[in-house]
């Protein structure tokens, strides 16, 4: 869970898709020490069921702001993987009153679009079998609406709006478990804010759908096809869980995304945008009456849903080792994976621990026996992988230095976790994983915009942001035998997926 | 937080009677904002007797402090052959140990306290910068200046710095986009020692001495800026810092490296990579911090390419045209002079489409400006209103403050930045436009798979030199 290290961030890059540019912003899941953030939160809830957090913060006229939506890519149905990735794109396509010169006339032209789209896509899908020149009227029809439409539009409105009245960091990622949008702005623009959220919130419009859906199919080449480490971790996903969602990958599979569905984006976004399903987090220069009085006259309005009882499958105890080879034209490399539960498990917070012992800073276990020693050039752990509302993984990663193998590395990183298993990890070093835990959770909430990702995490994900003050406790009671004992009962030959990328001969 | 609860209830009644009427009609637009005041703190200077200049700013919210010495130092004083020596010299000053402790105690002693250090090492300049909790910082601030003042550079940390960088060396291969940016340095840079860049061959000869000697022409108080913040009275960190780095008393040091030769003429680069995705990055040498051009030069690149999802070429060629997602350009102004460039990762198919799109829009900027004004006030209200943002942190001012005088530039340079924003006008842009967008001193490369372009380079045009570039070529 903790610190700011190397390899987390290519882990985290693979958990949250950014939309605007290649920027992640990484959430880290730490909770806090020795700021008292249980007197700093302030909590309210409006009728709709919508969330709202605050902390004043007033050292400079700025505020962060996050929307986080309790939903992401395990809520998709198989068939239709990219969806909640996609939904993120199209809600940077503006509104009914945003991004439009006629809404009325630009509605008519977008019906058209819906239907010619959906008649194509109907026909393509049939592979071998589409009739030709029925594609071909098609998506000249299309293209032809599309300019058409493009007359009513005004691109980029909502981008426009939020950079000239000095918005930074604008974002918004979408993970597993979780979607969020972000911005920073000046403290006095925060009705900016609540004008055009509680707008998509209500009625976005799905402009250009088809040609964003070429510009994710570009992103997937970018960031996965183009990129062996991630594309290795996509592998290592679908063999580590056999049923359950964690084993598709966020940005969807390629054939998924060519027919990425504007209908069932359309009720995707309908289902878990809604407000009982959403937290508002507010960090910075701000008075929490006048954030309410704005909150609750933009926000207050849009209606609850009925959030459907998810049907996750849940994932088959693992009996027996799985491995995967990927087979590229990249230098080799490693991630070893062990099935283990989730927060607000007791055992997640073991592993929050072991997961320091092993990598945390230059005295961690693995560090020593591999990056020290000159056979890994990196190597990382992550608990909690790909996300954190359902059982997840602990993952260890790393690159061999030629001319060592992914072979050694292994034999090297279940030697440290043998140890793990047999000896009690020294109470000097316990403590040591323990201060560098706190100190970690102090340095991500040092800014607005990582205490803000924090507090809409926690949320989310354990149903209540006071997670985070309950974890210094469950820290403190972590043992040396509970380290034995989760290091015995997850981290076992029978529990792990290993992929392994191999250089193309 | 029961009292919160009931609060928010009482607007619940309250609003629900009189508000969204208004709210669902308000143009964006005509939103109306309280004024925003704010007049930054201002970080305190001291100077110490040997010259070191500190710059510093209490910050109290949590209890953390951070601390960074910038030297200057950086691949710019690479010897000829031993490219690299700058920064193994930085990641050893780090890892190998000084005179009272060595490599292993002092990380045993940081990671126990949950300390950090680390160190950065770019072309003329060098970072070392510590994050430590405030119940700590006499622990932490004597292994900071023990690390800057006393290192040893062992041996064996010194053979395993080179082992993981050669090894990461190696690895850029395995990145499209790392590739394409080293040789995109070495072409802006070509002719200067910012363009070389350093190999496995040039790693393999370092020696230890060479660190000890770098070192010792670098590391000297009067090239040493130091910047802190957080939780810390200022008398105190001013006692302490004159305790510990007092004493170290070397005089001289390097003077600031002269800026890279003009770079005349143009060229297209093609470096062969058999990857799903090209990288195009076209160069241009562009006005510094100390140029009257550098604020119609900001505005000029933000519209063309960094300002987001409105800017010229994020619209054409990831919105309009749909070939890449990302695209746009950027802007790295040094103190005397500095580099733009416009990039897009396109499918290997629309390479030569997406290059023609950037080409044209950067040759219609350089010919005719930028007209309209409409694009000129949203770029100046962009820039204007994110600058609260260069003061969002203590921390950040701090840092700054500190890189103006570092960079020799005057310390009311951000204070005169929003005016001198406000000044540009649409002449402006088009001098700047056309004295910097010229094709004649224009590079452009690109890296990908030629056989998969559906057109071909030369019908870009053959008023460039093309020439083959393999992907590990060193130097």
């Amino acid at each position: 869970m903790a610190s700011e290290k190397n390899l987390r961030h290519i882990l985290l890059e693979y958990l949250v898709i950014a939309c605007l540019a290649s920027f992640f912003l990484c959430i880290t899941l730490s909770p806090c020490f020795a700021y008292d953030l249980k007197d700093k939160v302030k909590e309210f809830t409006l009728k709709n069921g919508l969330k709202v957090l605050i902390v004043e913060r007033h050292a400079s006229p700025t505020v962060s702001l996050y929307i986080s939506h309790e939903t992401g890519a395990v809520d998709e149905e198989d068939g239709h993987t990219g969806t909640a990735h996609f939904l993120e794109h199209m809600m940077f396509k503006g509104t009914e009153t945003i991004g439009t010169k006629n809404f009325e006339e630009e509605k008519r032209i977008l019906r058209k679009i819906h239907d010619a789209g959906n008649a194509l896509d109907a026909e393509l899908i049939k592979g071998e079998g589409a009739d030709v020149r029925k594609t071909e009227n098609l998506r000249k029809q299309l293209e032809i609406l599309q300019r058409e439409a493009g007359k009513w539009s005004i691109p980029n409105e909502i981008d426009r709006l939020y950079t000239e009245k000095g918005g930074g960091d604008l974002n918004a990622f979408t993970g597993q478990d979780l979607t969020s949008y972000h911005v920073s702005l000046p403290s006095n623009r925060i009705e900016l804010w609540a004008r055009i959220e509680s707008d998509r919130m209500t009625s976005p419009v799905f402009r250009e759908f088809y040609s964003e859906r070429n510009v994710v199919m570009q992103e997937r080449k970018q960031t996965v096809e183009s990129n062996p480490g991630r594309k290795l971790m996509e592998q290592f996903l679908a063999a580590a869980f056999m049923a359950h969602p964690y084993r598709r990958p966020v940005l969807g599979w390629a054939p998924d995304m060519r027919f990425l569905n504007i209908d069932y984006t359309k009720e995707f976004f309908r289902t878990y945008y809604a407000p009982n399903n959403t937290t508002i987090t507010i960090v910075g220069d701000v008075s929490p009456e006048e954030v309410m009085k704005i909150i609750k006259r933009y926000f207050g309005r849009i209606p609850s849903q009925k959030i459907p009882i998810r049907r996750v499958t849940e994932e088959p105890v693992q009996s027996g080792e799985r491995r995967v080879k990927l087979v590229s034209d990249a230098s080799p490399s490693l991630i070893i994976g062990y099935h283990k539960p989730t927060l607000p498990s007791f055992d997640d917070c073991v592993f929050d621990v072991i997961d320091t012992i092993l990598s945390g800073g230059r005295t961690s276990r693995l560090f020593k026996a591999l990056v020290e020693k000159g056979i890994a050039v990196d190597v990382n752990t992550s608990n909690g992988y790909p996300g954190a509302r359902y059982p997840n993984l602990f993952v260890v990663s790393a690159e061999p230095v030629s001319p060592h193998t992914c072979g050694e590395l292994e034999e090297a990183i279940y030697k440290e976790l043998d140890i793990l298993k047999k000896e009690p990890v020294k109470p000097e070093e316990l403590e040591k994983v323990k201060n560098q835990l706190k100190a970690d959770i102090l340095r991500s909430i040092s800014t607005n915009s990582g205490l803000a990702g924090m507090l809409s995490y926690y949320e989310a994900v354990t149903g209540s942001w006071q997670y985070i003050t309950k974890f210094p406790d469950l820290l403190e009671k972590v043992s040396q035998e509970d380290i034995m004992t989760a290091a015995e009962k997850y981290l076992e030959p029978r529990n792990r997926t290993v992929a392994e990328l191999v250089r193309k001969k | 937080m029961k009292r919160y609860i009931v609060y928010a209830a009482v607007f619940i009644v309250f609003l629900s009677s009189c508000a969204w009427h208004g709210a669902s009609v308000t143009d964006p637009d005509d939103i109306v904002y309280a004024p925003l005041r704010f007049e930054p703190p201002k970080a305190q200077r001291v100077k110490l007797e040997n010259g070191i200049i500190l710059y510093m700013l209490e910050d109290h919210e949590i209890p953390l402090v951070n601390i960074s010495a910038v030297i200057r130092m950086g691949s710019f004083y690479d010897p000829p052959g031993k490219e690299g020596l700058a920064e193994i010299t930085g990641t050893v000053l780090r890892t190998g140990g000084t005179k009272s402790m060595t490599s292993s105690q002092i990380d045993e002693e940081l990671d126990f306290i949950a300390g950090k250090i680390t160190v950065s090492v770019g072309t003329d300049s060098c970072t070392l910068s510590m994050s430590i909790l405030e119940k700590d910082i006499d622990k932490g601030l004597q292994i900071f200046f023990d690390i800057l003042t006393n290192p040893v550079f062992s041996e064996e940390k010194m053979e395993t710095a080179k082992v993981l960088k050669i090894e990461a060396l190696e690895r850029i291969s395995d990145n499209p986009q790392k590739i394409a940016f080293r040789e995109f340095r070495r072409l802006m840079y070509h002719g200067d020692p910012r363009g070389k860049l350093s190999s496995v061959e040039s790693i393999g000869k370092i020696e230890r001495d060479d660190l000890v000697k770098f070192y010792k022409r670098f590391f000297r108080p009067r090239s040493v800026m130091i910047a802190l913040s957080g939780d810390i009275e200022e008398k105190d960190a001013v006692r302490k810092l004159k305790n510990s780095l007092g004493k170290w008393d070397i005089s001289g040091g390097p003077g600031k490296p002269p800026p890279p030769p003009i770079r005349v003429g143009s060229s297209l680069t093609y470096i062969h990579k058999d990857t799903p995705q090209s990288v195009i990055i076209i160069g241009q040498p562009a006005p510094g911090k100390k140029s009257p051009d550098y604020y119609a030069f900001e505005i000029l690149d933000f519209i063309t390419g960094s300002g987001g999802f409105r800017s010229r070429i994020f619209a054409e060629v990831r919105n309009r045209m749909g070939l890449a997602y990302s695209a746009g350009s950027f802007y790295s102004p040094r103190t005397e002079y500095g580099i733009f460039g416009a990039y897009a990762m396109a499918k290997d198919s629309s390479t030569v489409d997406a290059l023609s799109a950037i080409t044209k829009i950067l040759d219609n900027v350089k010919d005719r400006g930028v007209e309209s004004g409409g694009e000129l006030a949203w770029a100046k209200e962009s820039i204007v209103n994110n600058f609260i943002f260069s003061f969002a942190t203590p921390n950040r001012i701090v840092t700054r403050q500190m890189m103006l005088e570092f960079d020799g530039l005057p310390d009311n340079f951000l204070k005169k930045y929003k005016d001198n924003i406000e000044m540009v006008g649409l002449d402006d842009l088009r001098y700047v436009a056309a004295r910097y967008l010229s094709g004649e001193s224009r590079i452009v490369l690109v890296l990908g798979n030629k056989e998969k372009f559906s057109k071909p380079l030369s019908s870009f045009g053959d008023f460039y030199m093309e020439k083959n570039s393999t992907e590990n070529r060193e130097n």
